[in-house]
């Protein structure tokens, strides 16, 4: 008998190649800009605000209508009062009477070709009477300051959501844990110090796109490049509610996407090219973003001042944390306030602390929407604490890494918020990290110029999702014993449709390379909440395995039926059925998953074989007390991980070199090893690019400056650190597919405090504002040697 | 994104053709070589030529040539073509140096030097490397033909004392007769494709003559007489260097702008002028110094 071992894995755990290699290598994978829609396709271009918060007096639309190729030019009076919002109803279609910042849609030129559409909308002429701008966040918090919403308290939203009407906050999150007002005495050390994080933008190479048709029939079809395509036609079905539209009149198709990182989660400037639609029957209507778009009017990662105060006792204990965490959420934050939420919760960093305040406040600005972006808030939080940790530890003379191990959060341990922390492998990445950069041994350059520090740094997330954030699977087999997965989470570089197949194969017996699973048409492929929260191979591999479980039950159902061996005595292997009573017996799949068993009589028994699975994390609850949190079970699991990295500053320049990052994670289970590892490369480059260049400046106007990458850095392939080493802990999730929980966005969380540290552990400069630049390096250790020179006069 | 902005195209096949159109539209027109700047202005609306000249079609401008001591670039000549050049990597080889630090290898196959200097905008890497050689621009118009010292082209901030209707045809370079060495050394915010932040040429000759040039550091890219003057007849040294270096900030005038604060510019200009003398002598030593670490990062 040649049966495997029951707990020997065959697909799962090993670098299969990707199912869609070929697609993306041969060009045959199509994007949403490259569908064809034939001859009456019709294209938007946007006039767009030019004022961060103004009244709009009046718009002129009569030169444009006149161009030549103008179908017709809309305004906000054409969708009067349409708003729509994923968690908060806040955002306007089209501006109504008020713009909020700069760059927001204020009406729309549809026309036959993209270049007389352009034209034209640069004939809309806008009148504006401007309002007073708030750019910044703790002015938005003055009572005083103008509101950016006056009609807050009107937005329906989630329960969990707590919005102060008549004023600039949009929700704030507040978190109590122990007894924070008399913690702050039992310590022997206080550091207190404020952390300044800018906005950033995702850079997908793709922008965004979208096409949609209105048919005579009044059905609505969207082609988008999307993260979320049932999120999607949600939103657009309620947005379109009052034309009479329902769920089942809208679908959405979403091709593969040229990267997302959050920027193409939730709706933004698809809602355009379906309300648009809708006043031109028959027409499909294309917008398109261009660079400077997709920079300023999708969403950006929200801009935080944090002040953060932590109480340790002499020998490194964490015994108290106030984190008062101020987010940038821009003009409209109906996605952006669930970050706030989400990174508040977590503020304490992956750290077990008896005493926490942590108060996360949602603030309008008039700038550009914040919303999700890759790490949703913990990176932003990490800077703080992970700064922190590392001043007080060298204040206090202990190892950085000594006190992180000291603190970090364990199986069992108490969240801020009351719950349990779930199986966690921290103090094992903790170990392999500091073993791999060779912590404690100090590296010298032969330049004299140089200087070479090193920099540790922790994290943690758990997925940000509503309690019943669903997902489900299809899973139909083909004649031959190939498979179809019918899912609707997207491949979005990551790649799910690879990591999907190897679940089903595992369970199934059938090698992943047989199993095809394609991007989703809500019309035919089941529900999936959203790809994101980098929980999909965690909840949609559920979904996959639980489809293929009942595949297998169906099987193994169907073969009993007819050759009467029990159920529980065959099992799966190499695409046959076989019976551990029966060593003969081994009856090949593709013999019956379709055509069914044949009888002696010449009937056949069973059919097609069809699983379907489902998962919702039932356990999970975001109601708690709005003083505390205290009482829910807001998020489902962290991973957690640790990182260092050695780095080379020339103390002239601030030049900085990556010599060395290692960076570990728990990742439960590995599905696919070589594609965890590319993913954990890429994110840290995305991570280490936000704190060595990225960084969006705007004006006093309120508009942005860099919208283009002449002025906005992300890495090229010169700039990789000279060595990675992925390390990969398995600390398996009891309720994970095989025990897996995701690491997408987690692996770009360590990068901006691991820098701050390993600056300061070279030159002796503490940064508390990102990004850490050359230029910023090079300034403050100028001024510490100014300081000292001016010291060294009056002594 | 379309080019919404409606232009006539124009294709000329010989010099006096394209002049003949350059000053029938005045200053109304564009020439279109790698067009890596014009397109994308076309398409961003920050131009709006009456017509575009094409002149990609004129045999003339095309082609590098070494002729005695003397280098011709044709207008047409890109960067990858500089870079990939045999003779100017033996003759020029800061001039290869200058071309691999601008933007991206893409563009640089189809940007053009002469364009870059046509651009004149206060950052151009090409600028200090013809600097510090001397370069003549010519230029031909409807008067005929005149050469223009690389010393009197930039007039200001995406000016040059080229007239409207006339044409650069190309640009002169002379290997200096005596032993020398050079160095280019530029400022970026990563390793990636970067617009100078700050970008220093220098070369020293056997017999203790210095040049220095600089770009990104004030409205137009130009010498520094004063660092030449402290530097000149001095023996090479790293004292010598670093007291010369320091003349080099009543050279400049940098402004804070989105790419970098007056106060790191100044602060780099020094640091960027005493190393880039420190490799210019290392290589007069026969040392080989890789300048794209020469500041780390």
């Amino acid at each position: 008998m040649t049966s495997k071992k029951q707990d020997e894995l065959k697909y799962v755990g090993k670098s299969v190649s990707r199912i869609d290699e070929m697609d993306k290598v041969s060009g045959a994978a199509r994007y949403a800009d490259d569908l064809e829609f034939g001859p009456n396709l019709l294209f938007a271009e946007i006039v767009e605000s030019t004022q961060a918060h103004a009244l709009i007096k009046s718009i002129d639309t009569s030169a444009a209508e006149k161009e030549e190729g103008v179908v017709r030019v809309f305004t906000g009076k054409d969708f009067p009062g349409l708003r729509f919002g994923l968690y908060m109803q806040d955002r306007y279609v089209f501006a109504q009477n008020r713009v909020r910042f700069v760059g927001e849609q204020v009406a729309a030129v549809v026309a036959r070709c993209p270049k007389a559409a352009k034209r034209a909308a640069a004939l809309v002429k806008v009148e504006y009477e401007p309002l007073p701008a708030v750019l910044n966040q703790m002015n938005a918090l003055n009572s005083d300051c103008n509101l950016v919403h006056e009609k807050l308290g009107e937005y329906s939203h989630v329960p969990w959501f707590f919005p102060k009407a008549g004023t600039n906050i949009a929700h704030w999150r507040k978190v109590r844990k122990g007894d924070i007002s008399n913690a702050f005495q039992e310590a022997d050390f206080i550091l207190e110090d404020t952390y300044n994080v800018p906005r950033y933008a995702h850079c997908a190479i793709e922008p965004h796109v979208a096409t949609a048709l209105f048919d005579h029939a009044g059905r609505i079809t969207v082609w988008a490049s999307s993260q979320s395509p049932y999120t999607q036609r949600h939103l657009f079905a309620e947005c379109l509610a009052p034309l009479g539209i329902t769920h089942k009149d809208v679908r959405v198709i979403a091709p593969y996407v040229g990267g997302g990182f959050g920027g193409k989660a939730g709706v933004t400037m698809e809602i355009l090219a379906v309300v648009l639609a809708t006043k031109l029957k028959g027409m499909p209507v294309k917008v398109r973003w261009s660079r400077e778009q997709e920079f300023y009017n999708t969403y950006q990662r929200l801009g935080v001042v944090a002040k953060v105060k932590m109480g340790v006792k002499s020998d490194g204990t964490i015994v108290a944390l106030d984190h008062k965490i101020h987010w940038d959420a821009g003009a409209y934050v109906e996605y952006g306030a669930n970050v706030v939420n989400a990174a508040g919760l977590s503020a304490s960093g992956p750290y077990n602390i008896p005493h926490i305040s942590i108060d996360s406040m949602c603030i309008y600005t008039n700038l550009p929407p914040g919303g999700a972006y890759r790490g949703f808030g913990y990176s932003e939080c990490l800077f703080g604490i992970e700064s922190h940790i590392d001043r007080i530890a060298r204040h206090l003379k202990i190892d950085p890494v000594e006190m992180r191990r000291k603190n970090a959060i364990r199986t069992g341990d108490i969240l801020p918020y009351g719950s349990h922390m779930n199986p966690s492998g921290l103090v094992e990445c903790i170990d392999k990290v500091a073993a791999e950069i060779e912590w404690g041994k100090k590296e010298m350059s032969k330049d004299p110029t140089k200087f070479i520090g090193k920099g540790f740094a922790l994290f943690w997330k758990a997925p940000a999702m509503p309690p019943n954030a669903s997902s489900s699977a299809f899973l139909k087999f083909n004649e031959d014993a190939s498979m179809n997965i019918l899912v609707s989470a997207m491949e979005i570089g990551q790649g799910f449709l690879t990591a999907m197949a190897q679940i089903a194969a595992e369970v199934l017996q059938v090698p992943p390379h047989k199993i095809r699973v394609e991007t989703p048409d809500t019309d035919r492929n089941p529900y999936e909440w959203q790809t994101v929260a980098s929980h999909i191979t965690w909840g949609t591999g559920n979904a996959v395995r639980r489809a293929a479980l009942d595949a297998k039950q169906q099987i193994l159902e169907q073969v009993a039926r007819v050759h009467h061996y029990l159920a529980d005595d065959m099992y799966l292997d190499n695409e046959m059925v076989k019976c551990k009573q029966e060593p003969a017996f081994a009856l090949p799949l593709k013999n019956f998953v379709i055509t069914g068993l044949a009888m002696e009589d010449g009937t056949y028994r069973g059919g097609p074989i069809i699983g379907r699975g489902t998962f919702m994390p039932e356990f999970s609850s975001a109601l708690s007390d709005p003083e505390t949190s205290q009482g829910g079970h807001p998020n489902v699991h962290y991973t957690v991980g640790a990182a260092a990295l050695t780095l080379e500053v020339d103390k002239e320049t601030g030049k900085m070199r990556v010599l060395k990052a290692v960076e570990a994670l728990d990742a439960g289970k590995v599905i696919n090893p070589d594609m965890a590892k590319g993913q954990l490369v890429g994110g840290l480059l995305q991570g280490l690019a936000t704190v060595l260049y990225e960084d969006m400046r705007y004006n006093e106007s309120g508009k942005l400056l860099n919208p283009n990458f002449t002025d906005y850095k992300i890495p090229t392939c010169k700039d990789v650190p000279l060595e990675i080493v992925p390390i990969l802990v398995e600390v398996p999730q009891p309720d994970g597919p095989f025990g897996a929980r995701g690491i997408g966005e987690h692996t770009m969380l360590p990068a901006a405090p691991m820098i701050a540290n390993a600056v300061h552990d070279a030159v002796g400069v503490r940064i508390v504002s990102m990004p850490v630049t050359a230029e910023k390096v090079a300034l403050a250790i100028l001024q510490s040697e100014a300081n000292h020179t001016a010291r060294g006069a009056h002594s | 994104m379309p080019i919404a902005h409606e232009y006539e195209y124009l294709k000329p096949t010989s010099v006096a053709e394209a002049v003949d159109i350059l000053s029938r539209f005045e200053n109304n027109v564009r020439c279109l070589a790698g067009g890596t700047d014009l397109i994308v202005h076309l398409k961003e609306n920050v131009v709006r030529p009456a017509a575009v000249v094409d002149i990609k079609a004129i045999p003339e401008l095309s082609g590098i040539k070494m002729q005695g001591n003397e280098l011709r670039i044709g207008a047409l000549v890109t960067f990858s073509e500089i870079i990939h050049s045999a003779e100017i990597k033996k003759h020029f080889p800061v001039l290869v140096e200058a071309a691999e630090t601008v933007a991206s290898v893409g563009v640089r196959n189809r940007a053009t030097l002469v364009g870059n200097i046509c651009s004149a905008v206060p950052s151009l890497d090409a600028a200090p490397v013809l600097l510090i050689y001397d370069a003549q621009v010519v230029v031909r118009g409807k008067n005929g033909e005149r050469s223009i010292s690389i010393h009197d082209w930039f007039t200001g901030p995406k000016k040059t004392s080229k007239a409207a209707d006339e044409l650069v045809t190309h640009v002169i370079v002379n290997k200096p007769l005596e032993k020398h060495a050079a160095a280019y050394v530029k400022l970026g915010r990563y390793r990636g494709e970067d617009l100078a932040q700050a970008g220093v040429a220098v070369m020293l000759t056997d017999n203790k003559n210095y040049r220095i040039a600089t770009c990104a550091l004030g409205p137009i890219a130009k010498r520094a007489p004063k660092v030449e003057a402290a530097l000149n007849s001095h023996t090479p040294s790293k004292k010598t260097f670093e007291d010369a270096a320091k003349f080099i900030l009543s050279e400049i005038s940098p402004i804070t702008d989105i790419r970098a604060s007056k106060e790191y510019r100044e602060h780099m200009a020094v640091v960027m002028t005493r190393r880039a003398l420190e490799a210019a002598m290392a290589r007069l030593l026969g040392k080989t110094v890789d300048v794209a670490s020469i500041l780390g990062g």
